[in-house]
């Protein structure tokens, strides 16, 4: 996958987590909420993936499964893999197609060799997913892999000087002397655009956008190659959050950091980001560079989500494409897509059929059955049960 | 889009907000929240209100309909013109002010006594006069009451007299309504939603009640099988319009009180149009109001109040779905009957609207209505206020910090910053000639769809403290074009071209409103 114009720093695959609803006697697991569902994509070294949708679709439990902040029901975030581990894993997991779990999940065909196919998947899990890492492993990857909450008001421990937030991360891995901290501290900010001065002072005597910046800060403390940044600005006044973009996109093109910029803002994500990922109901609709997305949005759901940002300027016009009712909840998710509950272009299959991630144009992925897949390609044969998809239009119109 | 205000000729100003100043008394010391502000909003138009947070935005809405908590904030000078009566009126007699020595605080001592009455003087205006949406939904309305219940309260508060009119005006046993009902059973069985919805209207119209046609409508539409079989329902939605001689009166001595009610508004409306106390005919009318109370209280206790109330809470619960439908809610009539936690954040904001809209208010102040919704929804939204606004014709005070909102649907834009008013500006001209360097820095910060290759600028430092503001003009300390006179004069707002002032000492235009 992907364009390979720089190494893949993480590939995420399959990962999905469930969170179970308890209720009824004893607490007992009546449900899930199915928060994350079979998200896949890659993130590259030094480049900027925006992940959008609205709230509750899940984008920020993709984050937290990055990190292994929590632990995912299954799937695999692949940290570093070696380029013929990564071809190799791109061709076990397009013969397994798209939905498969494990053996025993008995509704979807799987090829005669998935057994093996499935082994050689776990070893090389072994070797670099981070689920499957020891905690020192982990322990080590953890200075590699950071991130920026939502909140700076939050975040951030009234207790401790702004000093010891930032240096903690250098004092838990154990990097150099107090003194030596202390400058990197020192200099740490300076490369968010606070002064030394504010190293002796308390995060509430600092504004939203400077607390974001000193948890910018804190992020950076341990020369990280990724930062997960949840809403960074999705707190601040737009002047504010115009200066934390620069400083964000400043020290990435210094240190060759790759982000995973998390924002229901399109507009932020545009001005961002490399390549975008649509969620919906904790799916992927949709993942393409951000300029095809952007002038060719394909899934209806990326259209409506595009025609809904207001524009600043009073003389731009454009059509209206407004949809209707909200976001269902996500522990009883539609049948078939889930978006066919609000999509303008529903069809008969929609609610039968859920449509998979097929490419539409190189490097351009949508989950729709507007799209039908091209001929050829390894998306077309795997995933779509013929009779099934036939039968579906044809009950439809009968019922 | 219909930018209808700024095309038409101008309309008259309902509201006039000048050098309107508020102040919170903290132990810290008195934050300035609101120093000098002054706009006007003309009928029928919609002032979007944009600033950061903290610029005092929505201590504006909450001063002009009085609901700053006090203590600690207390509105300290300025006139807000409603339609000619001033709201503050009397404001500076209801409390002292002594600083303390050796500390930044003030002692404030409150008369309570004169905060009451202003407080009854400005229920006048509430609702039917100004009315307020507000930024959360989910907190806005009350979790124990359904929202039927919720909207029913606002209706006969606000429109008591009228419903009681309806009721009152009924004829469930006119000639046409039998032809009407025949023909409304007849729609029910062609299974046409259209057909069915349109001999509906017309059956509310025979008995001169239309919320009867809403519940027809709404007992008929699921039932395409077997209409005849609801027939009985039919008859009970016009039994509840029936009403004997006994009721009738008793209706009407509640009419009589609420009509009271209404005067004492009026004498309330002309105490702080004329600003003098009207203390005589304040006390005739009272008098009468208290003497209507006490004989249609035992008259009540005859039983005739029971028989009266049932068919008021349905005709207000009918009114409430009618609400609901006009805010594009499908299932308006499970809705009436949910409560505020089945409902999304969106059908939250539509009932507060619908709420809102319920008194027919002249304005109608949204404090940032769309901000806690996303961004589907917030389109649902603005699409709503728009449609809204352009039947009904509210004047809508908009207040958001997106300026891409305020594109969307205002005609005129205030720019506040740091409890000031720094620009006001038709809406296209203000984003295609900005004049006031933090309106030039807001707009050229905002990441944009359209250009994506924009570089971001951003204005340095941020949002002063607002208990030190910085003398003079308070942006000088952010701004690329300070001079020394920025540091020791407020600047004042001055004429830019028609219809556009500015607060900026780079412009000399002649001074706005002397």
């Amino acid at each position: 996958m992907g364009s390979g114009d720089s190494p893949i720093l993480l590939s995420v695959r399959n990962l999905r987590k469930y969170f179970p609803i308890r209720g009824g006697l004893f607490s007992s697991h009546i449900g899930d909420v199915r928060a994350v569902d079979g998200v896949s994509f890659d993130v590259h070294q030094g480049e900027t993936v925006g992940l959008v949708g609205e709230s509750g679709c899940g984008k920020t439990t993709v984050g937290r499964l990055m990190l292994r902040l929590i632990e995912p029901s299954s799937g695999h975030t692949f940290y570093r893999p070696a380029p013929e581990a990564e071809d190799r894993l791109s061709q076990i997991y397009e013969a397994l197609g798209p939905h498969h779990l494990s053996l025993d999940d008995g509704n979807e065909k799987l090829p005669a060799n998935a057994a093996a196919l499935l082994k050689e998947l776990d070893q090389l899990a072994r070797k670099y997913s981070l689920y499957r890492m020891t905690p020192r492993q982990l322990h080590k990857l953890r200075g590699k892999l950071q991130i920026v909450f939502q909140d700076p008001f939050s975040s951030l421990s009234p207790r401790m000087l702004v000093r010891d937030i930032v240096s903690e991360p250098l004092a838990i891995h154990r990097m150099g002397t107090p003194r030596q901290r202390y400058q990197r501290v020192a200099e740490l900010l300076q490369a968010v655009g606070l002064n030394p001065e504010h190293l002796w002072r308390f995060p509430h005597e600092f504004s939203g956008g400077q607390r974001q910046r000193i948890g910018i800060a804190r992020a950076l403390a341990l020369r990280p190659d990724f930062i997960v940044l949840d809403e960074p600005t999705s707190a601040l006044d737009v002047s504010v959050q115009a200066q934390i973009l620069n400083i964000l996109k400043k020290l990435q093109s210094e240190q060759d950091l790759a982000y995973l910029f998390i924002s229901h803002h399109l507009s932020v994500v545009r001005a961002m980001s490399k390549r975008v990922v649509v969620m919906y109901l904790g799916k992927v609709v949709e993942r393409a560079p951000t300029e095809d997305l952007f002038t060719r949005p394909m899934h209806p759901y990326t259209q409506a989500l595009l025609a809904a940002i207001p524009i600043p300027d009073p003389t731009y016009q454009r059509e209206r494409l407004l949809l209707k009712g909200d976001v269902p909840s996500p522990a009883s998710p539609p049948s078939g897509c889930r978006f066919h509950t609000r999509c303008p272009a529903v069809m008969p299959i929609c609610s039968k059929v859920e449509p998979p991630l097929i490419a539409i144009r190189p490097d351009h992925f949508v989950a729709c059955h507007l799209y039908p897949a091209p001929e050829g390609t390894a998306a077309a044969a795997a995933p779509v049960d013929e009779p099934a998809a036939s039968a579906a239009p044809a009950e439809a119109a009968a019922g | 889009m219909a930018r209808t205000a700024a095309a038409a000729p101008k309309q008259p100003v309902i509201l006039d907000v000048r050098n309107l100043r508020t102040y919170f008394f903290t132990y810290d010391g008195v934050v300035k929240a609101l120093d000098g502000v002054n706009f006007a909003i003309r009928r029928g138009e919609t002032l979007g209100l944009v600033g950061e947070t903290g610029c005092g935005k929505s201590v504006t809405a909450f001063s002009i309909t009085k609901l700053i908590a006090d203590p600690p904030g207390r509105i300290m000078d300025g006139t807000i013109l409603y339609k000619g009566a001033n709201l503050l009126w009397g404001i500076e007699r209801e409390a002292r002010f002594k600083p303390i020595p050796k500390t930044n605080r003030v002692k404030v001592t409150r008369w309570y006594r004169r905060i009451k009455r202003n407080l009854d003087r400005m229920n006048a205006v509430r609702g039917g006069g100004i009315s307020m949406i507000f930024q959360e939904p989910t907190s806005a309305l009350n979790p124990i009451f359904s929202i039927e219940n919720q909207i029913s309260e606002s209706l006969l508060l606000h429109r008591g007299e009228t419903i009681l009119d309806g009721l009152l005006a009924a004829t469930p046993d006119a000639p046409g309504v039998k032809a009407a009902r025949a023909e409304l059973m007849r729609a029910a069985r062609t299974k046409d939603i259209n057909t069915l919805r349109e001999a509906a209207r017309a059956f509310g119209a025979a008995v001169h009640v239309p919320s009867v046609g809403t519940q027809a409508y709404y007992i008929l539409r699921h039932a395409w099988a077997d209409p005849e079989a609801h027939e009985a329902e039919i008859d009970r939605a016009v039994d509840r319009i029936r009403f004997g001689g006994l009721e009738r009166r008793y209706l009407r001595r509640q009419r009589r009180i609420l009509e009271l009610g209404r005067q004492l508004k009026d004498v309330y409306m002309r105490e702080m149009r004329e600003a003098r106390v009207l203390g005589g005919a304040r006390r005739v009318i009272g008098r009468r109001r208290l003497a209507t109370r006490l004989r249609s209280f035992y008259f009540g206790l005859w039983g005739i109040r029971g028989r009266v109330r049932r068919p008021v809470t349905q005709e207000t619960f009918w009114q409430s779905v009618q609400l609901l439908e006009g805010v594009s809610i499908a299932n308006p009539v499970q809705v009436a009957r949910g409560f505020p936690h089945e409902l999304s954040g969106g059908m939250l904001q539509r009932v507060m609207i619908a709420m809102a809209l319920s008194a027919e208010p002249e304005l109608l102040i949204a404090d940032e209505p769309t901000t806690a919704l996303d961004v589907t929804i917030q389109a649902q939204i603005l699409e709503l206020m728009r449609q809204l606004r352009d039947r009904v014709g509210t004047a809508i005070l908009l207040i958001t910090h997106d300026l891409g909102v305020i594109a969307e649907v205002a005609d005129r834009v205030a720019v506040m910053y740091a409890g000031n008013v720094v620009e006001v500006a038709p809406v296209r001209e203000l984003y295609k000639r900005p004049l006031h360097p933090y309106t030039q820095g807001l707009l050229a910060s905002i990441p944009r769809m359209d250009q994506p290759d924009k570089k971001l600028e951003s204005i340095p430092g941020s949002v002063p403290n607002l208990i030190y503001p910085p003398s003079g003009c308070r942006f000088h300390p952010r701004c690329p074009h300070a001079m020394p006179v920025c540091k020791e004069a407020r600047p004042p707002l001055t004429v830019e071209g028609e219809d556009h002032q500015v607060a900026c000492y780079l412009y000399n235009g002649p001074t706005y409103r002397g």
